[in-house]
């Protein structure tokens, strides 16, 4: 019989590393995520290729990689056009876990690339990128009270870029209004899914991961005050749980320094892989007929294959020939003194499934340090962005509390196997 | 096709649902709130309102060549069934293009207060050229050219309620602003109609800015102002259009400062034209405020009464007028010729001023609404075809009446009632239409003066001219005089000879 009782709760820290979640476990940070730890299991969980929100959630979500649930990306191009869409839960492939019947009702906050809300049994209010409050939530209802409660979906970024104050000050109040609707949604609903994703982490990461790294940096405090107060949440989570409840906890990729930034597009133009119409190009409308390959962030690179685009040029069986030149000079590019790429993927090595087709050609990993953009506009090879920290792909982490994990979680966990965790924590029966 | 390039970016019926910068995660809605482009790289998440299927997508990623929404027209690509309302639908450019533009497939509303009816008949004229009721014009647009146009009659000043509704109803994609008091002389009458003016004009358009920023931000404001804002700067510096180009440098003080991109200088010559001027510093603040969007228009002198539309019927031309409040100058002139009453020259009569045939400018309007701004781009076309001094302008039309109508023409100087040098250096620069919205001017100044000649000389407009002779010559003075002007001088009968209708356009 399948336990109807039992009930699982999945916290998500987006970006957070495994090895800051150990430090933080142990430097007392984050004591009740340390306690989880110790009495359960807490493994490094490698990301998805490319190490993104989008790509990584879709996988954790669905348990299936982007072959299969088709999202490459925060961009995309669409088929037989350059228009450059911004994929979303309508174009995701695959059910989530959530919509297979398998997980009972379910509440879902803030899972990143699930807007716009679609109808499911239970509640869910979308994540990043969702840019309206209303088409974030279903059932409707539930938007004036969110409203009330001050809730909005993510952080403003835009004010990083003008006072790092402004920023933290919205980090706290998105987080607050989070921690809100969490209380409200825990106790109004009946469920046997609980899933809550706290995003401020990542942006706290992209912009002060300086500030984590030296502790005489005037944010170092406010860094570790914000991951305590999620580990508050954790505590109270825990305090609020029955027996037999099940918590994972995990992030969908690490993060790291970052000191040096590499565009990929302004390389290929400068190899004459990429050719643009116009300078500064405003889009990938401005592709010329002469481009054998353009790039979308973080890294993707794609064969402008005559037949696939609209000025298309290099013919399917050169296909290769394009993909082993510049897989070539990426691989010999250094840059004061160093190699740019740790990796460089083929598709048909890193994706399998029926949305292949549409994949990336190559999916292209930075060197330490380095991270990789793809926008039309830059002026250099290189250059030094507003960030301090990236995202990594081995440095995800994976936590399933109590002596459950032993046997629920595998050995060298990624993205897609947290739906099998899911499975096998709920005895892989159904809940209803 | 001039706007073939043209994006979602310039598109109204794209909705821009924010910014987003994939390199730190961020989402941000605020860059549209302020004005700012922030730190310049995340991508514009935007949603076409009548693709949905497209899903969210970079908006500059889409031509208006590819999107099938936007069609072919003689005048570039233009959005089908494009939602288009117009202030003052009522007036001499309004009812005009109204019809012009329905008859290219536009969703053509309007409102009218009538007041320029109201304020021809206040001064005792009337329209030379008889001109129906709204109800009716709208029955004949319907039943001779199959044009439905959704009128509603509103005082964009003191009904802002009601055009709130009815923007919120009609959600119109681009918004044609002719609803002013067009009137130098009349706002020169008298404390209470300079009042008036501005007012009207002013807070008229600027309760217009706050409801677009309110219901319709993704909407464009073409609105009308004139090249009187410049004035004509006795130092011949060239009357650039609305703002420096890129290489203008000022010196001073052995210093020097780019120039480009900012206001250049603006010299009104009437509180009417102080009124265009206060609403092209507010446009451009709301553009920048707001991220509204919009073309301020520097018409040069409106004349002519031909477009194939008012002409299809007589229930619907469109006004013309003559008398020294309303009448623009050849408009006035060629009822003078009609009328057998000379032609008057104010002062010297060597004043110069752009000119567009009404034709031209439907022409001109089309191109600008086929290619909006971009969000938050505030701009200046100079829209005219050709300048004249106000002699050469009268020694045309006396020809083609003497030559080709038989009507003797005389050509007077009278005392000049206004504020202004009648000799001055003019250089108007009007490239933009021509350059960037592929405006081509098609009516000759000598064609449409025939055309008019034609209509004018039917017996009975000529009967209506007649009439109201006694309002020609100008009475009002800037200095606050209220005489009639003294004939200086009656300049000799020309002779000209005979052509074979050599302007028959």
């Amino acid at each position: 019989m399948p336990d109807t009782n039992k009930r699982v709760i999945i916290i998500g820290l987006d970006g957070m590393p495994y090895r800051l979640i150990r430090h933080l476990a142990a430097e007392g940070v984050m004591p009740n995520t340390g306690m989880l730890a110790r009495d359960g299991v807490l493994t490094q969980m490698a990301s998805s290729i490319p190490a993104i929100s989008s790509v990584a959630w879709s996988s954790v979500i669905t348990g299936v990689n982007p072959g299969e649930h088709g999202i490459f990306g925060f961009t995309d191009v669409a088929s037989g056009t350059y228009r450059m869409t911004f994929p979303n839960f309508q174009n995701l492939k695959a059910p989530p876990f959530w919509k297979t019947g398998a997980n009972g009702r379910s509440v879902i906050i803030n899972v990143p690339s699930t807007f716009p809300a679609a109808e499911l049994d239970g509640v869910l209010i979308a994540g990043f990128v969702a840019l309206d409050l209303r088409r974030s939530t279903y059932p409707s209802w539930l938007v004036p009270k969110l409203a009330d409660m001050g809730y909005q979906v993510d952080v403003d970024s835009g004010k990083a870029g003008r006072s790092l104050d402004l920023f933290l000050k919205d980090l706290d109040r998105t987080l607050e209004a989070r921690i809100r609707a969490y209380r409200y949604l825990w106790a109004e609903e009946d469920w046997q899914t609980f899933m809550l994703v706290f995003t401020g982490t990542d942006r706290l990461a992209h912009f002060l991961w300086d500030a984590y790294e030296d502790a005489s940096h005037k944010y170092h405090e406010a860094f570790l005050e914000h991951l305590n107060r999620i580990d508050q949440v954790v505590g109270e989570t825990v305090a609020r749980m029955n027996d037999g409840d099940a918590l994972i906890m995990l992030s969908d990729h690490g993060f790291d320094s970052v000191d040096l930034e590499m565009h990929v597009n302004y390389f290929l133009a400068q190899e004459g892989f990429l050719k643009l119409r116009r300078t500064p190009a405003q889009s990938l409308a401005d592709i010329d007929q002469e481009t054998k390959a353009f790039a979308l962030d973080p890294a993707r690179i794609y064969v402008n294959l005559a037949g696939k685009y609209p000025r298309g040029s290099v013919p399917v069986e050169e296909r290769e020939v394009v993909l082993g030149e510049v897989t070539g000079r990426l691989r010999s590019l250094q840059v004061e003194g160093r190699a740019v790429v740790a990796a460089i993927h083929r598709k048909e090595d890193i994706y399998h499934g029926p949305f292949l087709e549409q994949a990336p050609d190559l999916v292209v990993e930075p060197a330490k340090g380095i991270d990789l953009k793809a926008g039309l506009t830059a002026s250099a090879l290189t250059g030094k962005g507003p960030f301090t920290g990236k995202h990594t792909r081995e440095d995800a982490f994976l936590l399933v509390a109590g002596p459950a994990g032993r046997t629920a979680v595998p050995a060298n966990p990624c993205v897609s196997d947290v739906v099998g965790i899911l499975d096998r924590l709920r005895d892989g029966h159904s809940v209803r | 096709m001039h706007n073939a390039a043209c994006t979602c970016w310039n598109c109204p019926a794209i909705d821009l649902t924010g910014k987003v910068d994939f390199r730190a995660c961020g989402q941000s809605k605020e860059v549209f709130a302020q004005g700012q482009e922030g730190q310049g790289e995340g991508y514009i998440v935007a949603e076409c309102k009548r693709r949905p299927e497209l899903g969210l997508y970079d908006p500059m990623s889409v031509t208006f060549e590819e999107c099938p929404e936007w069609k072919r027209t003689p005048f570039g690509y233009l959005l089908d069934n494009m939602r288009v309302m117009i202030l003052g639908i009522d007036g001499y450019l309004g009812w005009t293009l109204a019809l012009w533009l329905a008859a290219l497939g536009c969703e053509v509303s309007g409102v009218d207060n009538f007041a320029r009816r109201g304020w021809v008949s206040e001064r005792g004229a009337h329209s030379v050229v008889p001109i129906r009721g709204m109800t009716e014009r709208l029955h004949a647009a319907k039943e001779v050219l199959g044009l439905g146009i959704n009128f509603r009659r509103i005082d964009v000043l003191n009904e802002r309620p009601k055009l709130r509704e009815f923007m919120d109803e009609m959600k119109p994609e681009v918004i044609v602003h002719y609803g002013e008091c067009p009137s130098a002389p009349y706002s020169m009458i008298d404390l209470d109609h300079a009042t008036y003016v501005q007012q009207n004009n002013v807070l008229g358009t600027l309760g217009v800015l706050f409801m677009m920023r309110d219901s319709v931000p993704e909407s464009s404001l073409v609105k009308l102002g004139t090249m009187g804002e410049y004035g004509a700067p006795l130092t011949g510096r060239p009357l650039f259009e609305g703002m420096f180009p890129a290489d203008a440098v000022l010196q001073w003080d052995n210093r020097e400062w780019s120039m480009g991109g900012e206001l250049t200088p603006r010299d009104p010559v009437s509180f009417y034209h102080v009124s265009k001027v206060q609403d092209t510093f507010n446009i451009y603040e709301a553009c920048k405020y707001w991220w509204l969007r919009s073309y301020d228009v520097m018409q040069g002198v409106i004349y002519g009464v031909h477009t194939d539309q008012v002409a299809a019927d007589p229930r619907l031309r469109t006004r013309l007028d003559m008398d020294e409040w309303f009448g623009t100058v050849i408009n006035r002139f060629v009822s003078q010729a009609v009328a057998g009453f000379p032609l008057t020259l104010y002062g010297s009569g060597e004043q110069i001023r752009g000119f567009i045939a009404l034709e031209d400018a439907m022409q001109c309007m089309t191109r600008l609404i086929t290619q909006p701004p971009e969000p938050g781009q505030y701009d200046v076309v100079n829209q005219m075809s050709g300048f004249y001094s106000v002699r050469q302008l009268a020694e045309t039309v006396a020809r083609i009446a003497s030559t080709e109508f038989s009507l003797p023409v005389l050509i007077q100087r009278v005392e000049n009632p206004r504020v202004e040098s009648d000799i001055h250096p003019y250089e108007p620069i009007f490239s933009k239409l021509p350059d960037r919205f592929g405006f081509q001017p098609r009516v000759p100044l000598e064609d449409e003066v025939y055309r008019m000649l034609e209509l004018l000389t039917q017996p009975h407009i000529r009967q209506r001219i007649n009439e109201k002779r006694h309002l020609i010559l100008p009475r009002t003075w800037w200095s606050g005089l209220k005489k009639q002007v003294e004939t200086l001088e009656i300049i000799e009968e020309i002779k000209y000879e005979p052509t074979r209708k050599a302007f028959r356009p």
